[in-house]
């Protein structure tokens, strides 16, 4: 007899809850915060060798420490140019009246005047946020990690793109790289390459290659084959083919995955500075540890203005329109004076700005901050009075009635039951092979010594994610079905995405105090865009026959949405739930910093005390074997339900 | 790649290729607002990111940049390990503040930092509780009747025990030791964050809420909490005398803050040597500075007024 598969998770779910009960408490491997286990002490004792060996070993001397120097030099130049005072010298070589001139110039120059205009704009609001050496050193942070992430990610999204074999070895990789959140692997980079630009322009290339090198793969895969055929045919040796044929051919789409490499790295502006990137990052994550909500604020308007600049400026360039008509010869000559004319305009403010003092160093007079800060500090204010007792008590509803008892089901459950269940419900969704993986990871977990903590953070994962996907799917609805509330959303959604989730953490500190539920809450905000998106794609993606048919059929508005537009966009909600699981993950481990324990607590404190730094380490580690085990799991499942 | 060279990114290059040349030969304004630096050279200073240490740190950076005419950089960057390793590797040469207690042993030991004595401030740390609580329950200060008090501080996060909210991570912090050796029935939470233990604090005394939290001097919350230090739970201390017996700490020993300097800085013994080893002040002018800065001062003015006030001790530590 076959099971309808709800009954058996079902059934799953009962005896895992009879079984936690029966046997609460037992074999739980909680361990105290401070105490290590052989293995985490093991792991310290070598972590710390490493630091001794800096001067010494030779995989130091002839490997990491020219790549450190490297790096560190290249982006050093960056800044000399636009952000920091050149050797010998009070200023950077260009200033900032230079670096506005020759940003706008090149704006024009590859999409239109409009964005060029728009550039402008955000760059000086930068400037008039009191922001600008900090800018001016994001974006020779962001320029560095994006030349060398191209430099790598081009040729290998090329040669993945033509080679099946070569796609199969990256597509593990790149699946890790996009799981991984990086408060995770930042404290191994750093242990490597130390604290600085160069280990923060690694940590930001780790993170942007891989978006590069899917999207190039995919643009030479994707390719109208006649044309190749064609070239082949007339005896075009392989490398003629690509030059002259391929890669012209996927030149935009190559262009847009530019694009989101420079997005993935200005996203990683605000995290890098915790290993010591200079930038924007710094006054976020000061006024964090402060607690300067107005200060966040006014950094935080600033990357997020960095972020608008970055992606209209590149994004623009990959969707210019090219005109079928050719253009004559006159306009040639016009657009060709418009452009020198612009070019010498460029030029001229660049002489300028290297003359002048005013235009070298942005006026001190000319800032808005404080006026900014006060602003958002009153309003926090004011938020926090007014709805702190509603915080609160919405805190201890979900506290009490899913978090704790959700807690107690997965911490004080023996590991091996918890365990079972985790392998019983990957084999129900994802089938076999996932409950092996699953078994195998879990294991590893187990063996790690972190089980107890692991399952801290699963709890409020999961928590999060159920929370995410009931607010994101009922917005997601709203945005696919009406195109006014999609005008509406959007802008928060894309602010929601590049605003980093420091900003909002104090705020947010503020209405549920130091508490998993501050964690989970700003793990909640930074998944709902994605999510939102992703639903509201499903939905429109359902044919509109299908709900015009049931319209005529006389269906209400819920019977269309309920019976009709969710089934149809099941896939899709699916992979939102993963994507809104794994980002809440990323989010909620930085919740170490207020109160929320679990791992992101241990890689936090192992970052600072050097007898956990083993801890610190294996907790990075398990938080990815976590998210690695879910991502499977929800795959599979949306795979064999499609 | 040819083909991705179109005319116009043609264009663009040669521009940014002209106004680097361009840069490189005009006259610049380098010229007119150059400053005379002194023999002092350039030093980093490491800013940790508390009220108390960017107090300290900031007069030491204003006094060299003054008097001494240094080139200081100030790099924020994490407490521990992080800045042993940036002053081992020659990018941090002066840590102002460490409450480590000989953390920095194994860098010590390779000779990549070097100890400059104290700062005069000594860190006291110790677990508070929010003090409105104190009239209300005057023997809450003694650690015995605190499991009297524990359901005061039960929340949704604590499985039934009180609340115990730990410090910051990067602190030194023994909260489940002394939570087991006093025998208390308490979970510690673990707050994360100064911001955190702030909030905490500062909500708990404006509610009147039950809160018992990691807390500590020099600390610019006893500006905003003028009778916090009535709060203060009295342990009973640690008995050293045994050396298993200390291994279940009882409470927090006091100490004094170390500065640290790199050995480049040590060696080259030069005005901003003598400077940073003469530095030392008391816990009261380090809290002045801190509550200046709070009450909005950038770091630079708050450090100038005190040094305008204080000029005998600066003297004192310019070696004049």
């Amino acid at each position: 007899m076959h099971l309808r598969k709800p009954y058996l998770l079902l059934g799953c779910v009962a005896i895992w809850i009879l079984l936690g009960r029966i046997f609460q408490g037992k074999n739980t491997l909680q361990i105290d915060t401070y105490e290590n286990t052989s293995f985490t002490a093991f792991v310290g004792r070598k972590a710390l060798d490493l630091r001794g060996n800096r001067t010494e070993s030779p995989a130091f001397i002839y490997v990491f420490n020219p790549i450190r120097g490297a790096i560190d030099g290249f982006v050093q130049l960056i800044r000399n140019l636009i952000s920091v005072p050149a050797p010998n010298s009070v200023i950077p070589i260009i200033g900032w009246l230079g670096v506005v001139g020759l940003i706008a110039f090149a704006v024009f120059a590859t999409s239109q005047w409009r964005t060029a205009l728009l550039s402008v704009s955000l760059l000086l609001a930068c400037g008039a946020l009191g922001m600008w050496q900090y800018t001016m050193d994001s974006i020779a942070m962001t320029l560095a990690a994006v030349l060398l992430s191209l430099a790598i990610g081009i040729p290998l999204g090329i040669w993945a793109g033509l080679s099946d074999r070569v796609l199969k070895i990256f597509t593990p990789f790149l699946d890790l790289a996009q799981i991984l959140p990086t408060l995770v692997y930042m404290a191994p980079i750093a242990l490597i390459f130390m604290i600085g630009a160069a280990s923060a322009t690694i940590a930001t290339m780790i993170y942007s290659i891989p978006i590069c090198i899917r999207i190039t793969s995919h643009a030479i895969r994707n390719l109208n084959q006649s044309p190749i055929e064609a070239s082949e045919s007339m005896g075009s040796t392989q490398k003629q083919t690509l030059t002259k044929v391929q890669i012209p051919m996927a030149r935009q789409m190559i262009v847009l995955g530019i694009n989101q490499t420079v997005m993935a790295a200005v996203s990683f502006v605000v995290v890098a500075a915790l290993i010591g990137a200079p930038g924007l990052g710094k006054p976020v994550i000061e006024a964090l540890i402060i607690r300067n909500v107005g200060q966040g604020f006014v950094a935080g308007f600033a990357v997020v203005f960095l972020a608008i600049l970055m992606d209209r400026s590149t994004s623009a360039a990959a969707k210019r329109q090219t005109s079928f008509i050719p253009p004559t010869a006159k306009e040639i000559k016009r657009k060709r004076i418009i452009l020198i004319g612009t070019g010498l305009l460029a030029l001229a403010s660049v002489f300028i700005s290297r003359t002048i003092l005013w235009a070298a160093v942005w006026p001190k007079e000319i800032d808005i901050s404080p006026q900014v800060a006060r602003i958002a500090n009153n309003a926090t204010a004011w938020i926090l009075d007014n709805l702190y007792i509603f915080t609160v008590g919405f805190k201890d509803l979900i506290s009490y009635s899913i978090l704790n008892p959700l807690e107690v089901q997965l911490s004080a459950s023996p590991w091996y039951v918890t365990v079972a269940m985790i392998v019983a419900l990957a084999l129900i969704i994802g089938g076999l092979r996932t409950a092996i993986l699953a078994f195998v990871l879990a294991m590893a977990i187990v063996v790690s010594g972190l089980w107890y903590e692991a399952m801290l953070t699963l709890t409020q994962t999961i928590v999060g994610c159920l929370l995410t996907m009931i607010i994101g799917i009922a917005l997601g609805i709203w945005t696919g079905r009406s195109d006014k509330a999609e005008r509406v959303l959007r802008p928060f959604l894309d602010a929601g995405q590049t605003l980093p989730a420091f900003v909002y953490l104090v705020p947010i500190l503020g209405l549920f105090g130091p508490t998993r539920f501050t964690a989970i809450v700003t793990g909640i905000i930074y998944a709902i865009p994605v999510v939102v998106k992703l639903v509201c794609e499903g939905i429109r993606a359902v044919p509109h026959s299908l709900v015009e048919a049931a319209t005529a059929a006389g269906s209400t508005t819920r019977q269309i949405i309920t019976k009709v537009q969710l089934p149809a966009a099941k896939k899709t909600i699916l992979l939102a739930t993963n994507q809104g699981l794994i980002y809440v993950l990323a989010v909620v481990v930085i919740g170490g910093f207020v109160g929320a324990g679990g791992l992101g607590y241990l890689v936090i404190v192992g970052n600072s005390k050097p007898e956990l730094q083993g801890k610190g380490l294996i907790a990075g580690a398990a938080i990815l074997l976590l998210g690695v085990i879910f991502d499977r799991i929800m795959q599979a499942g949306a795979r064999r339900s499609a | 790649m040819k083909a991705l060279l179109t005319r116009r990114s043609a264009v663009v290059t040669v521009v940014i290729a002209a106004a680097l040349v361009l840069s490189g030969c005009a006259k610049s304004v380098n010229d007119s607002a150059g400053e005379a630096s002194g023999d002092c050279g350039s030093w980093a200073i490491a800013m940790h990111a508390w009220g108390g240490y960017t107090a300290s740190a900031q007069v030491v950076a204003e006094i060299a940049k003054k008097e001494l005419g240094c080139t200081i950089t100030q790099t924020t960057l994490d407490e521990g390990p992080t800045t042993y390793d940036a002053m081992e590797a020659g990018t941090i040469d002066v840590l102002i503040e460490d409450w480590g207690g000989g953390r920095w042993k194994e860098w010590l030991d390779r000779g990549a930092v070097v100890e400059a004595g104290e700062n005069g401030n000594v860190g006291l740390i110790g677990m508070y509780v929010a003090p409105w609580m104190v009239e209300k329950y005057p023997d809450i200060v003694d650690s015995k009747n605190l499991n009297k008090y524990a359901d005061l501080f039960k929340t949704a996060d604590s499985g039934g025990k009180g609340t115990w909210f730990e410090g910051p991570a990067g602190y030194t912090t023994i909260g489940e030791k002394m939570v087991s050796a006093n025998k208390l029935n308490f979970k510690v939470i673990f707050s994360g964050s100064e911001a955190a233990l702030v909030d905490g604090f500062m909500k708990a005394e404006a509610n009147k809420t039950p809160f018992i939290g990691y807390a500590w001097q020099p600390w610019t919350l006893h500006a905003k909490i003028p009778n916090l230090e009535s709060g203060h739970v009295k342990f009973p201390a640690n008995d050293w005398t045994d050396a298993a017996a200390a291994s279940g700490l009882t409470d927090y020993p006091s100490t004094p803050l170390i500065k640290l300097i790199s050995k480049k800085l040590n060696d080259s013994n030069n005005p901003f040597t003598t400077l940073v080893k003469n530095f030392s002040w008391t816990n009261g002018d380090q809290n002045g500075v801190a509550s200046d800065l709070e009450s909005g001062m950038t770091a630079a003015e708050a450090a100038q007024k005190w040094i305008d006030a204080n000029p005998d001790k600066v003297k004192a530590w310019l070696g004049k």
